[in-house]
């Protein structure tokens, strides 16, 4: 009987452990690197410009999204919950004071995502297309559509214009 | 409506949702391991050894009906309903069926105002080896393996809400998603004679998902037959046996 009590606590001490099980890193953004081509192969690169990023909201006032980028070789864009396409603005400016503006159409599909009763609901997304203007960008690729959790993907690789 | 607390042991809050199949399958194997050592102990004390005696193989039927599944459906906002067939193979071995039917209801989660809402049956079958020493005894001390498997269609909803950048309203329905689960319990338990052939008893289950399908939503909550994922794995059930 001792040996089965033993047993018991064993596999209660074990199993005892319960909690609501939400993701730590919970937010789903659209990771952007910044690119360049050198030999056909796509290595990093730095945006000397400052960089900021708006959008326009439902109410018709513009939101930003990305404030004040320097020497920036990624940064992170969020993608609306339920938006078909998403519409972002691209604001550069140089150290001479001379900006350019660009308009970047994110097309996606939009994916609810659960966890569990106790955690937000979210959406996770899945790239279908971009497109931009050309004024700095130069293009934009996709590396990788599938936008989650994970914070370590970059999603799309933009390349902007040499001067 | 109250939302959860829990108190554990250790605090093991993953920084993903999802529990790495590595690390599931490693306590998976360690609780087996204990369950073969404690099992290969008690066999060498004679507990698994086939009792000879005048005692005929063949000791008829149980049916057996869960109440703690039936309390939580009353009282929460899941459960099951669940009966099990059993045959009592010289008071040593006992084949099983059980069946039931599990549904979850929770409505507008007064944290997240999610609502989940799911009602399928499942089954599980296996067998118990009553491991007292004397078998043919009243009360019976037992262990037991099951596999079980259920499939079965979640809607998960949400009031409509503000997206936080666009201001746009969102609304969030996953409707009529089909899923699946294959599971596996090792349980422990104790049966008691109250009068006649009823019997009293109960059981703790471990369980622990083999496969799963979330329907490409990344997790289900409550699953029948298996209970919530973000809670632990260990099961109860009290269940009230009458021998047939």
């Amino acid at each position: 009987m001792k040996r089965l009590f033993y047993l018991f606590a064993s596999l209660l001490l074990m199993t005892a452990c319960s909690g609501i099980d939400c993701p730590i890193e919970n937010a789903v953004f659209v990771n952007y690197a910044v690119m360049k081509s050198q030999g056909g192969e796509e290595v990093a690169d730095t945006l000397k410009d400052t960089l900021w990023v708006w959008t326009r909201r439902a109410d018709g006032d513009d939101t930003l999204l990305f404030n004040r980028g320097v020497n920036v070789r990624s940064f992170q864009l969020p993608a609306s919950y339920q938006g078909a396409q998403d519409t972002l603005v691209f604001l550069t400016v140089d150290t001479l004071q001379s900006f350019l503006i660009d308009t970047v159409w994110l097309s996606k599909e939009d994916i609810p995502h659960f966890e569990s009763v106790d955690c937000a609901a979210r959406y996770f997304h899945r790239i279908t297309s971009v497109r931009s203007t050309h004024q700095a960008i130069d293009t934009i690729i996709i590396n990788n559509s599938q936008v989650t959790y994970d914070s370590s993907v970059k999603h799309l690789y933009i390349h902007f214009k040499k001067k | 409506m109250t939302r959860r607390s829990s108190i554990c042991i250790s605090t093991s809050r993953r920084s993903d949702a999802r529990q790495t199949t590595g690390h599931r399958h490693l306590r998976w194997l360690l609780i087996l391991v204990v369950f073969q050592l404690s099992l290969f102990s008690a066999s060498a004390q004679g507990f698994l050894k086939f009792q000879r005696d005048s005692i005929p193989f063949f000791r008829g039927f149980a049916v057996s009906a869960d109440l703690v599944g039936l309390a939580q459906m009353q009282l929460g906002d899941y459960g099951q309903y669940e009966a099990a067939l059993r045959l009592n193979l010289h008071d040593q071995y006992f084949p099983i069926v059980e069946l039931g039917l599990g549904r979850a209801n929770h409505q507008d989660d007064e944290v997240t105002h999610i609502s989940y809402k799911t009602s399928a049956p499942y089954f599980r079958v296996g067998a118990d080896v009553n491991i007292a020493k004397n078998k043919h005894a009243k009360n019976r001390i037992y262990a037991g393996l099951r596999y079980g498997y259920t499939s079965y269609k979640v809607d998960i909803d949400r009031e409509p809400f503000e997206d936080p950048y666009w201001k746009t309203m969102t609304t969030y329905n996953i409707n009529d998603r089909q899923c699946s689960q294959h599971w596996a319990e090792i349980l422990f338990g104790i049966e008691a004679e109250l009068v006649g052939p009823l019997h009293l008893g109960w059981s703790v289950r471990y369980r622990n998902r083999l496969s799963n399908d979330d329907g490409g939503i990344g997790k289900t909550w409550y699953v029948p037959g298996y209970g919530t994922q973000d809670t632990s794995n260990l099961g109860f059930t009290f269940n009230v046996i009458v021998d047939i």
